[in-house]
């Protein structure tokens, strides 16, 4: 089976993916050095705030030193996270001893930041200007329809309720690797789409992003200023109102985007318009955190494969149907069944059992998600069953040796296998094994050294 | 294949939930800056703090600090980061600041009126009630516990400079198993003159750090070197080791700390003299064998 997968790939890969040169640019702001500093493994967090106030290099060595002896693999990845992300500078001296230090830029704004305290990237706009900002259930409930009508479109153009005013050109590029189609077909969910449907918000809002992101060159936009502005927005408080204005033109393009996706809900007042981030978008920058993102589940499954889904939402019921026949469909509740068929369809759609026990348990309603399990165990255990019933052939990749010139050789090539656990089949009458392809290298050099 | 089963947790395990507990005992910080020749005052020691709660802060978005003040009759919270910021938006840190500084203001003249009418007062360096904090860092940590689904990985640092109470043993004692029972560690950082027993063996029993800075010029360093650590990273780097560990204790009826003493056979209570009846459970003790012992020592000393 192959392994594809949607990787929702962290932001910071891309920051870190940027040329020198723009990032040392990222750092002039403040938010983005405390973003970064938050996205670092715990053990780089810890180094770059011991060399916060070191104004001199420090050798590699001496910062080694601060591990024990099975932290070593830790510290490497730290390490070079710090320098792949430009935090730390490798200087050279004399001795050829490397050490490192803080970026100059990044260190002043962090010192900066622990003594007088960070500034709001832009000031909110007073209440007396916006008059009845939304409430933040509001606002989340805003964020949630926007975020699934997005999807809606995404996955059938046809059923979304009113069209968002993402270009079909754009639509297309987020479409790419989720829908494949085909000419005089409509186009259907691959493998990856389904994958993604199944993802939690958080994930599914990384991939678009990210797409969003990679595709801005094309735009004429600089992938820069789209990442810092992400980033930037990440830092403002969730429900305020902020003014339009304030924002440069392509900030200015770009949050018509987001607020098609939910990041932010656009307002206009008598004289002026604002912008008020949404969840998702104070989010942004936490999205490795799931905790924070926790939806109330809908889905109550019982024991004889009856799924019961509280929910009115279209995008639920579509992802129901991937898995499941729905039988019913009332105002607040989709009523349905767990089939072998149902599932065989999914299956072959190349969802994975693991994917769907995961999206029922995560999306258990509040009542049932007390229990243990949340879901029956004789569903999940039928769910991985039926699973692994397509599954009876495994392939392995392997090679086959025959023809040898006697019974001793033959055997000793045997056990030789049989030692290094590649040994898959042996017919002694014929003289003939067939070993596992990883080791195949290593027989070639017995049979050598035999000679 | 598992990519949507949960959701890769990308260094997230390194959430926190720090009670910081603050010594501000007047009669201590007042000595401090005095005898001292670096002249380290309490202002100058909250330089050190505040970045250090900020760094904190800093480290993890879902970071949760709190600070709780020990005075020498009271102690109460001074801060609370999750509260603070929910109630003033995204002001952070100059507000973090200065909530810090007003509260602990009224914090100590709180304390200063209560320990007003105390005799304890009179005469030397005073002790803080300790106990009383290491309590309420404890109910605080519990009520975390039980309050949401997320659970930080909680510890407690207590920034001590006044000496130990011996009066407080039992008190204290009875917070670091509990603390030991919920797995929180007790980090402690002594600031003052002379090692503290019940630091030594707080952190001792519960696994945290214990360290006596030998500059405290440069706090902010030990800070972010040592307890800013996160209990993830502690398995992967070199933190001080404890050198030696106080374990003497104090007996229960004169709060006295002893090296020697008499223990109740029955629920272990310390005594430094011998009792016909042990005052904690009641339980009579019977002489013969006490006796015995007392003339065969006043035999040997003889």
């Amino acid at each position: 089976m192959p392994q594809v997968r949607i990787v929702a790939k962290n932001f910071m890969d891309m920051v870190a993916a940027l040329p020198a040169m723009k990032l040392d640019q990222l750092y002039d702001s403040s938010f983005i050095c405390e973003a970064v500093l938050r996205s670092l493994p715990p053990l780089a967090k810890k180094y770059a705030l011991q060399l916060l106030f070191i104004d001199t290099p420090v050798t590699a060595k001496s910062i080694e030193e601060w591990v024990l002896s099975d932290g070593i693999s830790k510290h490497k990845v730290a390490i070079d996270r710090l320098l792949q992300l430009k935090v730390f500078i490798e200087v050279i001296d004399r001795k050829k001893e490397a050490s490192y230090k803080l970026n100059s830029k990044f260190q002043s704004n962090m010192q900066r930041y622990l003594v007088h305290g960070g500034s709001l990237p832009r000031e909110p706009m007073p209440s007396s200007v916006t008059v009845r900002l939304p409430t933040s259930e509001d606002l989340e409930a805003y964020a949630l329809e926007q975020w699934e009508c997005f999807l809606l479109q995404l996955i059938s153009s046809a059923q979304a309720e009113r069209p968002t005013s993402f270009s079909p050109s754009m639509m297309r590029v987020f479409q790419r690797g989720l829908l494949s189609a085909r000419e005089n077909e409509a186009p259907r969910l691959t493998e990856n789409g389904f994958q993604f449907l199944l993802m939690e918000t958080n994930a599914q809002l990384w991939y678009i992003i990210r797409e969003y992101i990679s595709t801005a060159e094309d735009r004429g936009v600089d992938p820069t200023d789209l990442i810092s502005f992400l980033l930037e927005l990440s830092f403002h408080t969730m429900g305020e109102a902020y003014n339009l204005n304030t924002l440069t033109d392509v900030q200015r393009s770009a949050i018509k985007d987001l607020a098609d996706l939910g990041l932010v809900k656009l307002q206009q007042g008598r004289k002026e318009s604002w912008f008020i981030p949404t969840k998702l978008a104070t989010n942004l920058s936490v999205s490795l955190s799931d905790s924070s993102s926790r939806k109330q589940g809908f889905v109550v499954v019982e024991t004889n494969f009856r799924m019961y889904a509280y929910s009115s939402s279209k995008l639920h019921c579509e992802i129901l149907r991937l898995f499941s026949r729905v039988e019913y469909q009332l105002p607040n509740l989709i009523v349905g069944a767990i089939t072998k068929e149902s599932l065989y369809n999914a299956f072959e759609n190349g969802i994975t059992a693991e994917q769907i026990v995961s999206f029922l348990q995560q999306n258990a309603h509040p009542r049932v998600a007390e229990k243990t399990p949340s879901v029956p165990e004789n569903v999940t255990d039928q769910i991985r069953l039926w699973e692994t019933d397509r599954n009876r052939v495994e392939m392995i990749p392997s090679h086959l040796y025959e023809d040898f010139p006697s019974k001793d050789v033959f055997e000793a090539a045997c056990d030789f296998a049989r030692d290094a656990g590649g040994l898959l089949w042996e017919d002694s009458k014929k003289m003939r094994l067939i070993v596992r392809g990883d080791i195949h290298q290593h027989m070639r050099d017995f049979f050598r050294r035999q000679k | 294949m598992a990519s949507s089963a949960p959701p890769p947790k990308l260094y997230t395990d390194d959430v926190s939930l720090i009670v910081i507990i603050l010594d501000t005992n007047p009669f201590f910080w007042g000595t401090l800056s005095n005898t001292t020749a670096s002249n380290f005052s309490f202002s100058k020691f909250l330089n050190h703090m505040i970045p250090f709660v900020n760094s904190l802060l800093l480290l993890n978005q879902l970071n949760h600090v709190v600070l709780i003040a020990a005075g020498v009759t009271s102690c109460g919270y001074i801060y609370d980061s999750a509260t603070a910021v929910a109630s003033d938006g995204g002001q952070k840190v100059p507000a973090v600041c200065s909530e810090i500084l007003s509260r602990l203001e009224e914090f100590v003249a709180k304390d200063q009126k209560l320990g007003n009418g105390d005799l304890r007062t009179v005469g030397g360096v005073m002790s803080s009630l300790f106990s009383g904090a290491l309590s309420l860092a404890l109910c605080y940590i519990q009520r975390v516990f039980r309050s949401g689904m997320q659970h930080p990985q909680p510890r407690i640092l207590c920034l001590q400079g006044s000496p130990d109470g011996p009066e407080q043993y039992v008190a204290v004692m009875n917070a670091i198993f509990s603390a030991q029972r919920s797995m929180v560690p007790i980090d402690s950082c002594v600031v003052g003159m002379q090692h503290s027993a019940f630091l030594q063996q707080a952190s001792y029993i519960t696994g945290g750090v214990y360290l006596k800075p030998q500059q405290l010029d440069g706090l902010f360093e030990y800070f972010t070197a040592v307890f800013a650590t996160d209990l993830q990273s502690r398995s992967f780097l070199q933190l001080p080791r404890p050198v030696g560990v106080d374990f003497r204790a104090s007996c229960f009826c004169h709060k006295k700390t002893i090296d020697m003493g008499y223990v109740c056979s029955v629920c272990l209570s310390i005594f430094c003299k011998p009792h016909k009846k042990c005052s904690t459970c009641g339980s009579e003790i019977s002489h013969s064998q006490t006796e015995q012992l007392d003339r065969k020592r006043k035999l040997s000393e003889v």
